[in-house]
């Protein structure tokens, strides 16, 4: 029965060349439609998802900003200022908080030998290499005894250390930081970023020790801080909890958004998140309509065989055979049609996406890969797709009544 | 074992209404031979079909081995066809794509038979029709006789008491009529219920009795020949 089943396949399925090839070439359209948004969508989401993640994850970026609010008297428009030693309060007594860095940033002119350059130096501390991911390609990021000593070290990122440095290894170096000598003492590796705030990436950014920038640049106030909260999922409250902090002890309604701006990317990363679903969902239905259409082709040529065979179901029916078994029998056949049709369109979008020039496109759209998500939801559309094909031709011949059908 | 009283059929086309049979009584006991003449157009094909259960009359009551075939399902009727009757047709209606075996084999394949069991008796009755050597041919390469011998092997897969055969030697030459006539009386001396549709008296003789149809009706009951 099985080898009949193929036999009748194949014998549908050459019997008319043209057809079989229309047949055939909407569902692998479709299928390699599908694959292909499908792909670069996931693509596209992973690169954008990564890019941010330069960023660091699930951080909370907070700026002290001016009230707009009144507050037990004081009038409105007056200025919120964070101090370090505020911050190392803030660390011990409010809750969700792993770790947190202030943040001093100003352009300053640095120089190393002839080479002169007006870039962001960031004064920092040492958890803001965990919380921002500033990871070193060479040496190492500034540590506690940095801190402590207010050394004059500086981590430099890639794209400032190229340009100083010209290819020279720059771990160990003396550079002049408005005039003042600095000891290179690492570089961050290269990375994706795609946001950034007070105006520099990384990239083009000296750090130095936050005790070394207040010494020399006299600097009392922290241009911003970032916390690293315990568990990104409960942002909301830490958030609320740092308000109300800072609302006690600086005098602001913790209500007033404006006292105390806050950037929170985990929050930020879960409407990321949903945004590419819904797009990628989105993509996969625009691609389902493609397949749709394939299925519909599939779904009229069956009921042409169904129709050319009706004397060997008129047969099967004399000689005892349940309306269920023709039924399977033409539905299978609509399956194994979309299956062929679909394991060629795969084939041919797996090709393509081996073929592509991935890393040139990587910055843009990501890696656009077929994995295992991608091939999942493909087949189980095509599984929905060939049910529904199948269905009404194989219901068609189900339903032939024996005698008019040995009469043909 | 076969009883019909009172069996009418009505075709139905649009607005006009065509009576095929009209009160017909025949009682066939186990183990007859019965012979079906009359005029074409005299309902003979329409009573066969009824009898072995691909159509449905329109009134009266069919009593299959005791039972009212009325009230069955299409898949209950489909498991009479597969087990208690056994249908041979004047156009053989076999499977043109399949060979001997595979037509032989087909009624087997909707009940759950295991292969070997199917293979065994596939076998077997290639030999009791004399086409062992022509298991792997297909019809289009067998003559109308050799054709009529698979469709009689498969009306026999399943081992059903009764054979229904409308002008089974319709489309052969006489001498294929008559080898095909001999295993319809084997079968028939080996206990089987035959009912058989033909034109030829010469054919009609091998059988028992003989009934006639004229228009739907049935003009004379058990004549013996
Ligand atoms: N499905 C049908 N629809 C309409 N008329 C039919 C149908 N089947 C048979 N008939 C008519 O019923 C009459 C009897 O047909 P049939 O039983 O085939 O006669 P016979 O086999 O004796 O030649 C014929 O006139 C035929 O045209
Ligand atoms: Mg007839």
């Amino acid at each position: 029965m099985i080898p009949a089943f193929f036999r009748n396949l194949f014998r549908d399925l050459v019997r008319q060349p043209l057809r079989t090839f229309l047949t055939l070439s909407g569902v692998t359209w479709g299928t390699f439609a599908v694959i292909l948004l499908l792909a670069f969508g996931t693509g596209i989401g992973k690169q954008q998802m990564k890019q941010f993640r330069g960023m660091g994850q699930g951080i909370i970026l907070v700026f002290p900003g001016q009230t707009t609010m009144t507050y037990n008297g004081l009038p409105k428009g007056r200025r919120i200022q964070v101090t370090p030693d505020e911050l190392e309060l803030v660390k011990k007594r409010v809750p969700g908080i792993r770790t947190l860095s202030p943040e001093f940033i100003s352009s300053r002119n640095i120089r190393y030998g002839r080479e002169q350059l007006l870039n962001t130096v960031r004064g920092v501390d040492v958890p803001f290499e965990r919380i921002r991911n500033t990871i070193p390609a060479q040496g190492r990021f500034i540590n506690e005894t940095d801190v402590r000593q207010h050394r004059r070290n500086c981590f430099l990122g890639a794209t400032i250390a190229k340009s100083l440095f010209k290819g020279m290894k720059p771990v160990g170096q003396q550079v002049m930081i408005e005039g003042v000598p600095f000891t290179v003492i690492g570089v961050m590796i290269e990375k994706d970023q795609n946001s950034n705030y007070n105006g520099m990436r990384d990239t083009h950014c000296a750090f130095i020790p936050w005790t070394t920038y207040m010494t020399l640049y006299g600097e009392k106030y922290v241009q911003n801080f970032i916390v690293q909260p315990g568990d990104p999922a409960l942002s909301k409250q830490t958030i609320a909890a740092l308000r109300n902090y800072f609302g006690g002890r600086l005098g602001f309604n913790p209500l007033d958004k404006d006292a105390l701006f806050v950037w929170d990317f985990s929050d930020f990363e879960r409407q990321f998140n949903l945004f590419f679903t819904a797009f990628n969902i989105f993509l996969g239905v625009i691609g389902s309509f493609t397949l749709l259409v394939g299925g519909v082709g599939v779904a009229s040529i069956m009921l042409v065989v169904v129709e050319e065979r009706i004397r060997e179901i008129g047969i099967k029916l004399a000689v005892g055979a349940k309306r269920r078994a023709i039924m399977w029998q033409f539905f299978a056949e609509a399956n194994c049609i979309i299956l062929i049709g679909g394991a060629i369109g795969f084939l041919l979008a797996a090709l393509l996406l081996t073929l592509l020039p991935a890393e040139q496109l990587e910055e843009y759209i990501g890696i656009p890969r077929l994995n295992p998500l991608v091939g999942i939801v493909t087949v189980l559309i095509l599984l929905a797709i060939g049910t529904l094909s199948g269905l009404t031709p194989a219901r068609r011949a189900a339903a032939t009544d024996p005698i008019v059908a040995l009469r043909k | 074992m076969i009883e019909f009283r009172n069996i009418s059929k009505v075709y139905k086309m649009g607005e006009v209404e065509f009576v095929a049979l009209k009160g017909v009584f025949i009682t066939v006991r186990q183990g007859e031979f019965l012979s079906i003449m009359g005029p074409s157009g005299s309902g003979k094909s329409t009573l066969m079909n009824i009898i072995g259960c691909l159509d449905t009359p329109t009134e009266g009551f069919y009593y299959l081995e005791g039972e009212n075939v009325a009230g069955l399902t299409f898949d209950q009727l489909s498991t009479i066809r597969n087990r208690k009757v056994g249908f041979v047709f004047q156009n053989f209606n076999l499977l043109p794509y399949a060979t001997a075996y595979e037509n032989i084999e087909l009624p087997m394949l909707f009940n759950g038979k295991k292969a070997g069991a199917r293979r065994q008796r596939v076998s077997e009755l290639l030999e009791m029709v004399g086409l062992s050597p022509w298991a792997r041919h297909r019809p289009t390469e067998m003559s109308g006789g050799q054709q009529q011998r698979v469709a009689i092997a498969r009306a026999l897969a399943m081992d059903p008491p009764i054979i229904l055969a409308d002008e089974p030697t319709g489309n052969l030459d006489s001498k294929s009529g008559h080898e095909i006539m001999e295993i319809f009386s084997r079968l028939w001396k080996g206990g089987r219920t035959i009912l058989m549709v033909t034109h030829d008296p010469a054919i009609a003789a091998f059988s028992q009795s003989t009934i006639r149809l004229l228009d739907g009706a049935v003009q004379q009951d058990g004549a013996a020949t």
